[in-house]
C-alpha cells in the first residue's frame, strides 16, 4: 500500500517539551497506567460497531455519560459492521483492546474467546459487584449470553427487520396507507400497484443490498418454511431443499420476474429519495428514514409461506479480554459503565430504533410516549413478543458458512446464477467449510 | 560496513524479522487466543484446495494486468505532455490537479468512486442515462467490478507516476534532442530514440512500485465491492484479510501473504530483466 510522510516542522524546545509531556501522558493512557499522578480522569476506550442512525444514538448516550461523570470519560469509537469483529480480534491479539465492545449475540461461540468472563473476571464478579441482574433483562436476550457456563455478555437491545413503506406512494397506487400488507397476497398486490401506478421501485427486500442483508432475506423466506441453514447436529448444510429453494426462487422473481426493482440497487437510499414503495429493513432505520423527509410507516414483517418470521439478534455489551496490565479498576469502571449505559438505554430505543433489553428502560414513560415507538417500536416489540424472531446461525463457524453462501444467494439475486444452481454451489461449499 | 550498520540492524528488526515471523506462521497452526503448534506446509495444502484462493489469484492477476499498464502508461503520457506544455499558461494547475489525487488517502478513494458509480444516484450512470447511454451497474457486473476498480485506482495513483516520469525528463540533457532535430529526427524519433531509453531507471522504478500496489490492492476493493459481486473482485489481500481476521485462521492467512511476496519478488526480478540488470533505482 502506498503512503507518504509529512515530519518537516520547526519546533523550538518549549513546543518540543510540551510535545514531549503530552506523548508521556498519552503512552501513559494508552498503556492502561493509573493516571492519578497526571490528571483525575480515566479514560474507558469504547469501541462500537454502530454506524448510521444508531452510531448518533450511542453518541448521545456517550455525550450525557460524560457530562455527567468528570472523573470517568469514555473515549467512543464507531466503525463499520463488517470489519468490526476483526478489529476487536486483532486489538485483543495485540493486547491493545478496548474497555468496552459489542458483540451480537449470535457470535458468542466465535468471538468468546476474545471477551472477559463477567463473573469470573480477575478483578471478581463484576456483575455482583456492578449490581448487574438478570431479572431486570430480557430473559431470552440475559439467557443467551452464557457460554459454556460462562457469562459474557450483558444484552443491550433487540433488534430485527420489518417491513417500511411509504404512505404517499401507497396513495398515489390507491392503496390504503393505515392498512399495510400483512399476508403474501396482500403484500404482491401492494407491490404490482405500485410499480404500475407510480412508476417508482415497488420494494427493496434487503437493505443496502450488501451480500449478508440479501443473504438474510433469504433466510426469512427460508425459516418461513421452517427451514434451518445446518443439520440439527451441525456438520451438514441443510438448505439445499424444496424450502431453500422456494424462498431463493421468490427472492430472485421479486427483481427478474416481476421488476419491483434491480439488482444491486441500494434500498436505504431508494426509500430515504422516496423512490421505493415498501423496503425490508431493521429498526435501525427509524433516525435515518425519519431524518429524510418521507412520509413513512412501519409494519410487520408480511407472513410469506407457513409462518410469520423475522430475521433478528441482539446487541451485547461486552468488556474485551484485558491485559495483565490494566488494573483492575478499569473492569470495575468498565462493568459500572455497562450498567450506567443500560439504565439509559431508553435514549437507545427513542434514538437509535432499538428495542432495550433492559426491562425499566423498555417500560419508561420516555420510550413508550415517542414517536420511534408509536410509529415502529411498539410493532418490533411485538414481533419479539410473538417469537417471530429467528437468530441468524449460532455456530462456531458461523462466519465462513455465512461467507460461503453469500456469494451465491447475491449471484442468484443478480440473475446470473439459476436459484438451483446457486444453492447447489453454497451448499458444497458450506459442506467444504464445516468439514475443514 | 560500520556505516551502514545502524540502517542494517533496524532494516533487520523491522524488514527482515516481521517477513520470517510471517513465514514460520504460515508454517503453523497460530492461535492468536491461545497455542502455536507446527503444521509443515498443510496451509500451503489448505490453500491449494481452496476454490476461493484460486478464484482470488485470478482476481489479482486480472486486477493488476489492467492497473499496472494503465497507471505507468498514462502517467508516463501525462508526463510527456506535462513536460512538452510546460511554457504553457496553465500547465502548473492541470500538472497539480493530476497530481491532487494521489494525496487522498484509500478510503476517501473508494468512497468517492463507490458514490459516483452508484446505481442509483451516481453521477456516472446519469450523466450517461441523459446522454442516453446506458451504462451497466459497474460494481454489480462480475465482467465490469475490477476494471471498474482499476479506473478508479489509476486516478488514485497515476499522478506520482507523472511526477517521477516528469522529473526524469528534467534530467535528459536538451542538447541530445537538439543534436537530434539537427539531423532530422521526428517527435516520435526523439521519443523513442532518446527519452524512453534514458527513462529506463524511472520506468523500472514506477514499474516495480505499481507492480507492488497492483498485487497488495485491498482498501478500495474493500470499500468499493467488499469483493463482490458474489467473489468477482476478491483479490488475494482481501482473501487474506477475511481468512486472517475474519476467521482467524492466522497461519492459512500468512500463507497468502507468503504466496503473494513470492509472486511480487519473481515480478520484481523479471522487470529488472525485462528492463536491464544494469539499470539503476
Amino acid at each position: 500500500m502506498e503512503g507518504w510522510s509529512v515530519l518537516d516542522g520547526k519546533y523550538g524546545r518549549r513546543e518540543f517539551l510540551r510535545l514531549l509531556g503530552l506523548a508521556t501522558l498519552a503512552a501513559a493512557v494508552e498503556a492502561g497506567l493509573p493516571l492519578k499522578a497526571f490528571a483525575q480522569v480515566r479514560v474507558l476506550e469504547f469501541n462500537t460497531l454502530f454506524h448510521s442512525g444508531d452510531a448518533q444514538a450511542m453518541e448521545r448516550i456517550v455525550k450525557l455519560f460524560n457530562e455527567q461523570h468528570k472523573n470517568v470519560q469514555i473515549s467512543l469509537t464507531q466503525g463499520q459492521w463488517a470489519e468490526y469483529y476483526a478489529q476487536l480480534f486483532a486489538s485483543v491479539a495485540a493486547g491493545n483492546p478496548p474497555h468496552i465492545g459489542i458483540c451480537h449475540t449470535s457470535r458468542i461461540l466465535d468471538v468468546y474467546r476474545a471477551l472477559t468472563p463477567l463473573e469470573e473476571s480477575r478483578a471478581g464478579n463484576l456483575l455482583a459487584i456492578a449490581g448487574i441482574r438478570g431479572e431486570n433483562y430480557v430473559k431470552s436476550v440475559w439467557d443467551a449470553g452464557v457460554y459454556r457456563d460462562r457469562r459474557y455478555l450483558v444484552p443491550l437491545d433487540t433488534h430485527m427487520w420489518g417491513l417500511w413503506y411509504n404512505k404517499d406512494l401507497f396513495r398515489q397506487a390507491g392503496l390504503d396507507p393505515e392498512k399495510p400488507p400483512e399476508t403474501r397476497e396482500e403484500f404482491e398486490r401492494a407491490a404490482d400497484a405500485i410499480k404500475a401506478k407510480t412508476g417508482k421501485f415497488a420494494f427493496h427486500p434487503a437493505e443496502d443490498a450488501l451480500p449478508r442483508k440479501i443473504r438474510r432475506a433469504w433466510e426469512i423466506l427460508f425459516w418461513g418454511q421452517g427451514g434451518e441453514l445446518l443439520t440439527p447436529d451441525g456438520k451438514r448444510a441443510a438448505f439445499n431443499d424444496e424450502r431453500g429453494l422456494q424462498a431463493l426462487d421468490y427472492l430472485v422473481s421479486m427483481i427478474h420476474k416481476r421488476g419491483w426493482n434491480q439488482p444491486g440497487t441500494d434500498g436505504f437510499k431508494q426509500f430515504a429519495a422516496g423512490q421505493l414503495g415498501m423496503l425490508l429493513a431493521g429498526n435501525w432505520y427509524f433516525p435515518t428514514a425519519k431524518a429524510s423527509g418521507v412520509n413513512f410507516g412501519f409494519h410487520y414483517m408480511p407472513k410469506f409461506f407457513q409462518k410469520p418470521v423475522t430475521w433478528g439478534d441482539s446487541h451485547n455489551l461486552v468488556i474485551p479480554r484485558q491485559p495483565a496490565r490494566v488494573p483492575d479498576e478499569m473492569l470495575i469502571l468498565a462493568i459500572k459503565t455497562i450498567k450506567w449505559i443500560n439504565e439509559h438505554s431508553d435514549m437507545w430505543g427513542i434514538y437509535g430504533g432499538h428495542i432495550p433489553a433492559y426491562l425499566p428502560a423498555q417500560r419508561s414513560k420516555a420510550l413508550t410516549e415517542s414517536d420511534t415507538w408509536k410509529i415502529a417500536l411498539r410493532k418490533f416489540a411485538d414481533m419479539a413478543k410473538r417469537g417471530w424472531l429467528h437468530y441468524p446461525l449460532i455456530h462456531e463457524k458461523a462466519p465462513r458458512i455465512h461467507a460461503a453462501i453469500e456469494p451465491f444467494i447475491q449471484e442468484a439475486y443478480n440473475g446470473r446464477l439459476t436459484p438451483k444452481e446457486a444453492l447447489s454451489r453454497a451448499e458444497a461449499e458450506v459442506n467444504r467449510v464445516l468439514a475443514s | 560496513m560500520a556505516f551502514i550498520l545502524p540502517f542494517l540492524a533496524l532494516w533487520t528488526l523491522f524488514r527482515v524479522g516481521p517477513v520470517l515471523y510471517g513465514i514460520l506462521i504460515s508454517l503453523s497452526h497460530w492461535d492468536p487466543f491461545g497455542s502455536t503448534t507446527f503444521v509443515g506446509a498443510e496451509n500451503y495444502l489448505r490453500l491449494l484446495r481452496d476454490p476461493r484462493f484460486w478464484e482470488a489469484l485470478g482476481n489479482t492477476f486480472e486486477f493488476a494486468s489492467l492497473a499496472v499498464p494503465l497507471i505507468v502508461s498514462l502517467g508516463l503520457v501525462f508526463a510527456l505532455l506535462v513536460y512538452g506544455a510546460q511554457r504553457m499558461r496553465w500547465v502548473r494547475v492541470v500538472e497539480a490537479a493530476l497530481f491532487f489525487p494521489y494525496l487522498l488517502t484509500v478510503s476517501i478513494v473508494g468512497l468517492v468512486w463507490r458514490w459516483l458509480f452508484d446505481p442509483d444516484f451516481g453521477i456516472v450512470r446519469i450523466t450517461a442515462k441523459q446522454m442516453g447511454v446506458h451504462l451497466p451497474v459497474f460494481l454489480n457486473e462480475p465482467r465490469w467490478a475490477i476494471p471498474a476498480i482499476a479506473f478508479a485506482t489509476t486516478w488514485w495513483l497515476v499522478g506520482y507516476r507523472m511526477v517521477l516520469f516528469r522529473a526524469a525528463l528534467e534530467d535528459i540533457p536538451v542538447e541530445l534532442y537538439e543534436a537530434a532535430q539537427i539531423d532530422g529526427a521526428r517527435w516520435y524519433t526523439l521519443i523513442f530514440a532518446i527519452t524512453l531509453p534514458l527513462l529506463r531507471p524511472a520506468i523500472l522504478f514506477a514499474v516495480v512500485l505499481t507492480t507492488i500496489s497492483g498485487f497488495t490492492a485491498f482498501g478500495q476493493v474493500l470499500i468499493m465491492t467488499q469483493g463482490g459481486p458474489g467473489r468477482a473482485s476478491e483479490v488475494l489481500a482481501l482473501y487474506m484479510y477475511r481468512i486472517g481476521f475474519d476467521y482467524l485462521e492466522m497461519g492459512q492467512a500468512a500463507a497468502v501473504g507468503v504466496v503473494l511476496f513470492v509472486i511480487m519478488l519473481v515480478l520484481t526480478l523479471l522487470s529488472f530483466r525485462w528492463l536491464g540488470y544494469g539499470t539503476e533505482l
